[in-house]
């Protein structure tokens, strides 16, 4: 008689407990919910506006900048852009990935009509704060302007020629420079010249 | 009277019961995220808004939860609001997402605001813990940039990315390893301080 009572006490705390745990967690959902379906637009609206920004910042002298097609690299797919000016072509926009240090380093590179690098900028990357996140510093990024693909290999001492490496971030800095921007050229090379 | 209880509280978040200091909680981002002062800096405001908001919401709910299942709720409340803080910077604040993003995902794993929820939010009121949140938060910002200044200063001879001097005297304060040399250090120097002087 005793025992059967304490098994249903128990069972009974059991079911309390349960349903307090559900009720907050139900509760604490929806609020989440909640707030995702009010932020999620807008930050939809905010990553395309900073695209929109970015690719304008990457060739300012064009007029007009348009998606050509898209690509794939490291299983992503990255689209590339043709920049007009009163309506000839004066260059071309690539998005690339890099396996970074901690994941992907989204790049976006502009070139000129002989492949040359124009500008450069990193859109999104997961590296170390104040060591691989320096790959997004003008000093690095720099670098870059006016090089072809023949001269985008990252060395460790000092160059004008090729890429200089980051000290401490040796491996972001290969990711961006020979992962992400030398095969987004070649691509491009590839693909305009066929 | 009353306000005097709550700068007690104050002080002992930020000197007696110093998080990293004193308390050798979350020790992991006082070295990961501590490499230039910015990134201490940033990373100590987000903690401290989470841990006031954390705080809060725990002395509010705290009688209706069950003992058995607090610490399942306290993750619960954790991480909601780490995720609130989260989207509504990047849809609001895109400009200072960016700065602050890497960061703000990191602190769900955070065990000074698990312990504060544990040791003080679920047994006051919502003042005290307010306040309480307030203390251990601005500790927290106080231990991770005096951390930062110093890594930053010694490996990369830079305040808040400005060049004081053109080389670099310590590169490993800023790597890895230099964390652990950096968080001792102050720790011991800290705790030599306080024994020293029976101050602070």
């Amino acid at each position: 008689m005793q025992k059967s009572e304490m098994i249903l006490q128990n069972m009974r705390d059991i079911l309390k407990i349960t349903l307090n745990l559900l009720i907050i967690y139900i509760i604490g959902g929806l609020i989440i919910a909640f707030v995702y379906s009010k932020t999620s637009p807008l930050i939809y609206k905010n990553k395309v506006e900073s695209k929109k920004m970015a690719l304008r910042k990457l060739l300012p002298e064009a007029d007009s900048i348009e998606k050509t097609g898209s690509w794939k690299i490291h299983d992503k797919e990255a689209d590339y852009y043709s920049a007009k000016k009163d309506g000839e072509i004066i260059g071309y926009i690539i998005e690339s990935y890099g396996k970074g240090y901690s994941g992907y380093i989204e790049v976006l590179v502009s070139v000129d009509k002989e492949m040359k690098i124009k500008n450069i900028s990193i859109l999104s990357h997961t590296e170390t704060p104040g060591l691989g996140d320096e790959i997004t510093k003008d000093y690095f990024l720099k670098q870059f302007i006016s090089k072809d693909t023949n001269h985008l290999i990252t060395v460790k001492n000092t160059t004008d020629e090729y890429i200089q490496a980051i000290s401490g971030a040796t491996i972001s800095s290969r990711a961006v420079t020979e992962d992400a921007v030398k095969s987004a050229i070649e691509f491009l090379k590839n693909k305009l010249k066929g | 009277m009353i306000s005097k209880i709550y700068t007690e509280l104050i002080k002992n978040g930020i000197f007696k019961e110093n998080t990293i200091f004193k308390l050798a909680l979350s020790l992991c981002p006082s070295i990961a995220v501590t490499n230039s002062l910015r990134n201490g800096f940033l990373m100590g405001v987000a903690v401290l808004f989470v841990q006031v908001t954390v705080n809060i919401t725990i002395s509010l709910i705290r009688n209706y939860i069950n003992p058995a299942i607090r610490l399942p709720v306290f993750m619960l409340i954790i991480s909601g609001w780490v995720t609130i803080a989260d989207l509504s910077m990047a849809a609001f604040a895109p400009e200072a997402y960016k700065q602050m993003g890497l960061y703000i995902q990191l602190i769900v794993a955070f065990a000074s605001i698990l312990a504060r929820a544990e040791m003080f939010a679920s047994k006051n009121n919502v003042l005290p813990s307010l306040f309480d949140g307030l203390g251990m938060g601005l500790g927290f910002l106080f231990a991770l940039s005096i951390i930062s200044f110093f890594r930053e200063t010694l490996g990369n001879g830079s305040v808040l990315g400005l060049k004081l001097i053109n080389t670099k005297p310590l590169l490993i304060m800023i790597l890895p390893a230099g964390g652990f040399f950096a968080v001792g250090l102050l720790m011991g120097i800290y705790n030599w301080i306080n024994t020293r002087f029976n101050k602070l």
